[in-house]
């Protein structure tokens, strides 16, 4: 039934058994145990478990693990370098772009996504690709706030 | 205030592990040999148990346990315990769809899911009800074996309301009311359990009150209080709704028993919505009279709420709004009468502003009402009626320090209320609400105090033990920097340990915006009282005096007249007290409200509030006339923080709870369907998103507080109390529709529209 497969989770290399119905999210929390990425619903609706697949965000609630096959896997674990946080982490800590901390990872990865892509982006624009990720904490003024102090920090 | 620390806008001291992925949930955690449990609930609002066979489900391969009603403690309970009224399993029937009937253990979540469908129950189906008011009829299905369906009532009385109305020059009355909506907290409602082999029991979950949830867990389970610790983690929300014990701590606890095995239960999404209990719907007749000057006399109010199936905070919700009501304005002649009524739906609990935020609703909305009928601006009738400092009131209050005109006079100000009040074009407008909240908690369950324990290490660091419970809003950081000020270190050099019910004091837990205010008070004293110990030693250490020694930068500087300045690190103080004196540097301390000794909270019931934080939001909004959307342009919120500790923490606690009330003014509503709730999702149950979040310009208004930490008031809560009001004015000043209901939705509005 069940499968061995290799994903690239962060340039790391893993092998690991799944079954065919076994989504990216629940291989990447029970499984690898990078429980950094988070569940908030299972269905593709609020944006926590979001990663970074081949440079798109995507909801790996929604994604079959075999399906991530062959692509290039980000999850929050890999954001971080010798050099430090990477500039949306610390761009997320100084604004305040964090209360519970449970749509942080995804939100940071949406935004990263988004800043790789277009490293000035207008409020709008911040607005837009992070409008699947849903935060019940901040009120999402401090997290756009973070995001354009990224976008600085990036295009510096 | 501004210190070195305090003041300041300071980063959480969690921000990096939760940006960096590292901060554990109690949902990430996974314990050695740990199993899956899952809960049988009832598909039918009200319903018999005719018969129940598991037998099938313990013969699946890899199920290690089954439970019923006859494998429990079956005594009922409640949060209060004089009004208990559910058991931990449904033994005769069902009230509501999402009750507990039976649970599962299993190697894993697939392996319970599929045992919990093999699980036969035969019901008879019985007549449900579901509106707060058909409830109250004399022949309503009885929900429990009571006379009626009304679970509690409270009354309060002031003055002669009555008398008060007939010499009023203006009188006005209406109906309004707020619908049941959803925490939505983004980690679920879970937990594990364990047993020690001597028999002790632990509980990891997400919980807001682990002391008193340890206190209900021991007293379901009908085991001693010693046997049962509970442990939190981080935290993914929780605005209410994880103060009282959920159901699946006493299954959990007893399927780890039965299987010897740790177990987890995890709310699905859907779960959440349909079982982790709502805010209390309330349905409230108001009446309010005043003179032709606009000053207020009478006000009156009767408030039906929704209890949902079984009790849960329903009487401190009405006590609670039933105090906010009367403290509001200094109304001489009023009356509050509130009841809890049962319903055959999901239990209703706390919710960021315990009935406040519904209860404001009403009464701000109607204030506007009777403006217009005296033909006064709403600013202004808000001005003359505004409490001041020092005041009296009516009810037997006394408003030790209110910045409530400085609110009132800035969130008019920042929204261009002259400009925008009554401009009628393109169908927008601007709405104005006040509130009144507790800045300090409660009282009612009779003392109000904690304490936390600090020691000095000889790395240099300091450790702070505190109970304060960390659920996202910050009260961690805010513990630090009080620490961090008094001992004169950086934010770095202090650590927070907190949330084991083994270690921490005990406390009451985070709710009613009172972290900050007791937890923050003990630790200040503590923080005070291992500056003395410290400044000692520092003095015996540098042969000098005490009054000599100042704290700052990690370092005991001595600065004295004739004397060369001479300092010495906290490390090595540290180490100089351990082994020099022979005396480690640890230290208790405490904060305790002042309660009254012949408090009785059945008359008094106003002195439950030790300090009140006051706050006006105003908002413009356009309504678009083609798909009744309502476009909130921009929001202010002036809210009174006594102190403010952290600016950064403070809006952000603000921003996000005007979020809230915009959610629950113009989208949030559970929609039912025979009782089964429809929208269980976020998919369908609509919770504000980036399109909605409107600029939010929180202004922070310092009055001090002659009892909060520093002067702080707490201001957890009171961000949601007025913004549902301010909307609704907003709406009436840009379309002439008074709306009296929540959610405004746009089905709502354009209807309203047509119709005018």
């Amino acid at each position: 039934m069940k499968e061995l497969i290799n994903l690239t989770i962060n340039d790391q290399a893993y092998e690991v058994a799944v079954a065919p119905n076994q989504t990216l999210v629940d291989v990447l929390r029970y499984q690898l145990e990078l429980t950094g990425t988070k569940k908030g619903c299972e269905l593709g609706d609020c944006g926590s478990c979001t990663v970074i697949m081949d440079g798109k965000p995507v909801n790996s609630c929604l994604v079959l693990a075999m399906q991530a096959v062959g692509k290039d896997i980000k999850t929050i674990e890999g954001l971080e370098t010798e050099q430090g946080l990477h500039p949306v982490q610390k761009a997320f800590v100084e604004k305040q772009g964090v209360q519970c901390g449970f749509c942080t990872s995804g939100m940071i990865l949406s935004a990263k996504s988004l800043l790789d892509k277009n490293g000035d982006p207008t409020e709008h624009e911040i607005r837009k690709a992070l409008s699947g990720n849903l935060c019940r904490c901040t009120g999402y003024q401090k997290i756009i706030e973070s995001v354009q102090a990224a976008s600085k920090g990036v295009s510096k | 205030m501004k210190g070195n620390i305090i003041g300041k806008r300071i980063p959480r001291i969690d921000s990096v592990p939760k940006a960096t992925g590292t901060a554990e949930y109690t949902v990430d955690l996974k314990l050695p040999g740990m199993i899956y449990g899952k809960i049988l609930r009832s598909p039918l609002p009200h319903a018999r148990i005719k018969s129940l066979d598991v037998s099938a489900a313990e013969a699946l391969p890899g199920v290690c346990a089954v439970i019923t009603a006859a494998d429990v403690p079956m005594g009922k309970f409640s949060f209060f315990q004089w009004l208990a009224d559910k058991t931990i399993f449904s033994s005769d029937k069902v009230r509501y769809v999402g009750d507990e009937v039976a649970a599962v253990a299993a190697i894993d979540a697939d392996t319970a899911e599929k045992a919990i469908e093999l699980i036969q129950v035969d019901y008879d189906p019985l007549p449900a009800v579901f509106e707060t008011e058909e409830a109250m009829t004399a022949d309503a299905p009885l929900i429990h074996d009571q006379e009626s369906n009304i679970g509690f009532k409270v009354e309060r009385h002031f003055g002669d309301p009555d008398n008060a109305f007939e010499s009023c020059d203006f009188v006005v009355e209406g109906c309004y009311k707020t619908d049941r909506v959803a925490h939505c907290c983004l980690e679920v409602s879970n937990c594990v359990a364990s047993w020690t082999p001597e028999g002790r029991l632990s509980i990891w979950t997400n919980a807001q009150a682990p002391h008193t949830q340890r206190q209900e867990v021991a007293r379901i389970l009908e085991i001693p209080l010693q046997d049962v610790r509970i442990i939190n983690s981080h935290m993914g929300g929780g605005f209410g709704s994880k103060l009282v014990m959920d159901m699946k701590l006493p299954i959990a606890a007893v399927l780890s028993k039965k299987t010897g095995r740790p177990v987890k239960i995890q709310n699905t999404r859907a779960e959440e919505f349909s079982t982790a209990k709502t805010r209390y719907g309330y349905t409230m007749y108001v009446k309010t009279g005043a003179k032709k000057d606009g000053t207020l006399q009478a006000r009156t109010v009767r408030v039906i709420a929704d209890n949902g199936a079984y009790h849960d905070k329903g009487p401190a919700t009405l006590n609670f709004s039933s105090m906010m009501f009367a403290t509001l304005y200094n109304i001489p002649n009023i009356h509050y009468e509130g009841m809890v009524v049962y319903t055959n739906k999901q239990m209703s609990t706390a919710f960021r502003g315990f009935g406040n935020p519904q209860l404001t609703f009403a009464c701000e909305v109607q204030l506007d009402e009777l403006a217009e009928k005296i033909g006064m601006d709403p600013v202004e009738i808000r001005r003359i009626n505004a409490n001041t400092p020092g005041q009296k009131l009516q009810c037997g209050a006394v408003v030790p320090t209110c910045g409530l005109r400085e609110c009132i006079e800035v969130a008019a100000q920042n929204i261009a209320w002259k400009e925008k009040y009554n401009r009628k074009d393109k169908l927008r407008g601007v709405g104005v609400a006040n509130m009144v909240h507790t800045a300090a908690g409660g009282r009612y369950y009779g003392y109000n105090a904690t304490d936390s324990f600090i020691k000095v290490a000889d790395d240099g660091t300091v450790s702070i033990v505190t109970p304060g419970l960390e659920m996202g809003q910050g009260v961690h950081t805010v513990v630090a920097m009080i620490v961090a000020e008094e001992l004169g270190l950086d934010m770095k050099s202090v650590k927070v340990l907190s949330n084991d019910t083994d270690l921490t004091p005990y406390d009451l837990g985070s709710w009613g915006s009172r972290a900050t205010f007791v937890v923050g008070n003990a630790a200040l004293a503590t923080a005070r009282e291992a500056r003395v110990v410290i400044i000692e030693t520092a003095a015996k250490m540098l042969d000098t005096k005490p009054e000599f020694i100042d704290l700052e930068n990690g370092m005991a500087v001595a600065r004295g007249p004739g004397m060369p300045e001479k300092s010495v690190s906290m490390g090595k103080l540290a180490a100089y007290a351990i082994n020099n004196m022979k005396a480690p540097i640890s230290v208790k301390g405490q904060w305790a409200d002042d309660i009254p000794e012949d408090w009785d909270i059945k008359t008094e019931f106003v002195k439950n509030v030790r300090s009140f934080a006051f706050a006006t939001q105003t908002c413009e909004v356009e309504i678009d006339k083609d798909t009744g959307e309502v476009k909130v342009l921009k929001f202010v919120a002036a809210h009174e923080t006594g102190t403010t500790m952290n600016e950064m923490l403070a809006e952000g606690q603000i921003e996000g709870a005007v979020m809230q009330g915009i959610g629950f003014t113009l989208m949030e509503s559970m929609t039912l369907d025979n009782g089964r709730v429809v929208n269980d999702g976020f998919l369908d149950y609509k919770l504000p998103t980036f399109g909605e979040q409107p600029e939010i310009d929180v202004q922070l208004i310092e009055t001090g507080d002659p009892h909060g930490p520093y002067g702080a008031k707490g201001i957890g809560e009171a961000g949601l109390v007025p913004t549902a009001a301010a909307l609704a004015n907003a709406i009436y000043n840009a379309s002439g529709i008074r709306v009296t209901e929540l959610p405004i939705t746009r089905e709502f509005m354009l209807n309203a529209l047509r119709e005018k």
